[in-house]
């Protein structure tokens, strides 16, 4: 399967850890992430991780709206495999702690982070929660494989379970997963901030694969490129979107 | 001759007040809100950002296959095209409580106007290792802009390495 990473011209030094805001009105999108190795071959897609972090803030202070969708979308060219990964189902994470769901679903984890949101109780003030994410790779559903996002919430403590569906489109970031947050989810889609880290090195018929795949396809005159990494777009209660995308650099080997 | 003296004065003074008045409107409406400059600046990127898409057009795939002179008469025209916003821009009366903001902002502009220059020379020159340090300098100088503005919610002013190819 074909490689990579978008790219344009290329680079040294874009400060992987300054990542890119905007604001819309009271409200700030940040995004931030970078994939390592940063070292790729130009030509064949290598294993990489990708890290992305990121979150809502509103400049005065006032409680995050309420997001009915997230999508984060991923350049058309690289590589996305779940060929030869075990699947877990909704019903194994279902009411699972964290330690639940690997007991459960280990052999299907593909990554694992971490999500903070206000929440909202009647006749309580707004109060913010931290909740552990895992990543596992799911069953396909209408044709699209879905990625299941688990969350618990020791303090509260909850367990959310939602399914990303993984989509290819034209464009940019032609890869995209993403999941409708539905009503039901109570307090949670009040989100502040997340870390995601993906990624996962596997073998199937005796060859080694990787969830993730990546190059760095720029020409022999150069040593480094830009790559749009990543764009996250959060659908808000109304109907209005907003999003963030960032560039990051890679090196070719 | 003391009535005479008298209207006069009234005269002189109403002369005056009017004068003082008009220039008080015209000081108001040279100081525009924050909201009345996003938009006046929004009207003035939008056609130049979108020209920019457009010149910029292929010059992935320029640099991609080594066209690199190609790539950079590409880069030429949108180093044009931001060096007449930047000036269109700069002219625009600026909300006196966002002044100091907005002066840093344009010396990332002005920056950012040099950067693509020599990005241009670079490119021309066939000098790709410098193209390259000079677009991830590029790069991270226009997010410093945006930093500088965010709070006034740009979208065509704001820097977007997405239009550049």
């Amino acid at each position: 399967m074909a490689l990579g990473l978008l790219f344009v011209l290329l680079a040294w030094s874009v400060g992987a850890a300054s990542g890119e805001r905007s604001q819309r009105g009271d409200l700030i999108v940040a995004l931030q992430g970078q994939i390592s190795p940063l070292r790729l071959p130009r030509h064949e897609p290598a294993p990489v991780r990708l890290h992305l972090e990121g979150g809502l803030l509103t400049a005065d202070g006032t409680l995050l709206p309420r997001v009915d969708r997230v999508e984060i979308g991923f350049p058309t060219q690289g590589v996305i495999s779940t060929q030869g990964l075990p699947v877990c189902t909704v019903r194994q994470l279902l009411n699972a702690t964290s330690e639940g769901a690997l007991a459960a679903c280990r052999p299907a984890l593909i990554g694992h982070g971490s999500v903070e949101a206000d929440v909202l109780l009647p006749d309580q003030g707004a109060f913010r929660i931290d909740a552990r994410l895992l990543v596992f790779n799911g069953p396909r559903r209408h044709g699209h494989r879905l990625l299941l996002l688990h969350g618990y919430a020791p303090k509260l403590p909850t367990t959310v379970v939602l399914p990303f569906r993984l989509e290819r489109h034209r464009g940019r970031f032609g890869i995209t997963i993403g999941a409708d947050l539905p009503a039901a989810l109570g307090p949670w889609p009040h989100l502040a901030r997340f870390t995601l880290d993906l990624g996962r090195r596997y073998s199937f018929r005796g060859r080694p694969r990787s969830f993730i795949s990546a190059s760095c396809p720029i020409p022999p005159i150069f040593t480094e490129g830009f790559v749009s990494l990543a764009r996250i777009t959060y659908t808000l209660n109304g109907g209005r979107e907003v999003r963030q995308a960032i560039t990051r650099r890679c090196h070719g080997l | 001759m003391k009535i005479g003296t008298k209207w006069t004065k009234w005269a002189v003074a109403l002369v005056l007040a009017l004068a003082l008045g008009a220039a008080a409107v015209a000081a108001a409406e040279e100081e525009p809100t924050r909201d009345e400059y996003v938009d006046q600046l929004e009207a003035i990127c939008k056609p130049d950002a979108l020209a920019t898409q457009r010149v910029m057009k292929g010059a992935r795939s320029d640099i991609q296959h080594e066209r690199l002179k190609v790539a950079a008469g590409k880069f030429a025209k949108a180093d044009s095209i931001f060096g007449s916003t930047v000036k269109k821009i700069s002219a625009v009366a600026r909300p006196p409580a966002d002044r100091e903001r907005l002066k840093k902002w344009f010396g990332y502009l002005k920056q950012q106007e040099t950067y693509l220059t020599k990005i241009t020379a670079k490119l021309r020159a066939e000098e790709a290792i410098a193209a390259q340090r000079l677009t991830a300098r590029f790069i991270h100088n226009g997010n410093l802009a945006n930093n500088v503005v965010l709070p006034f919610g740009f979208e065509y002013c704001s820097f977007k390495f997405s239009r550049f190819g």
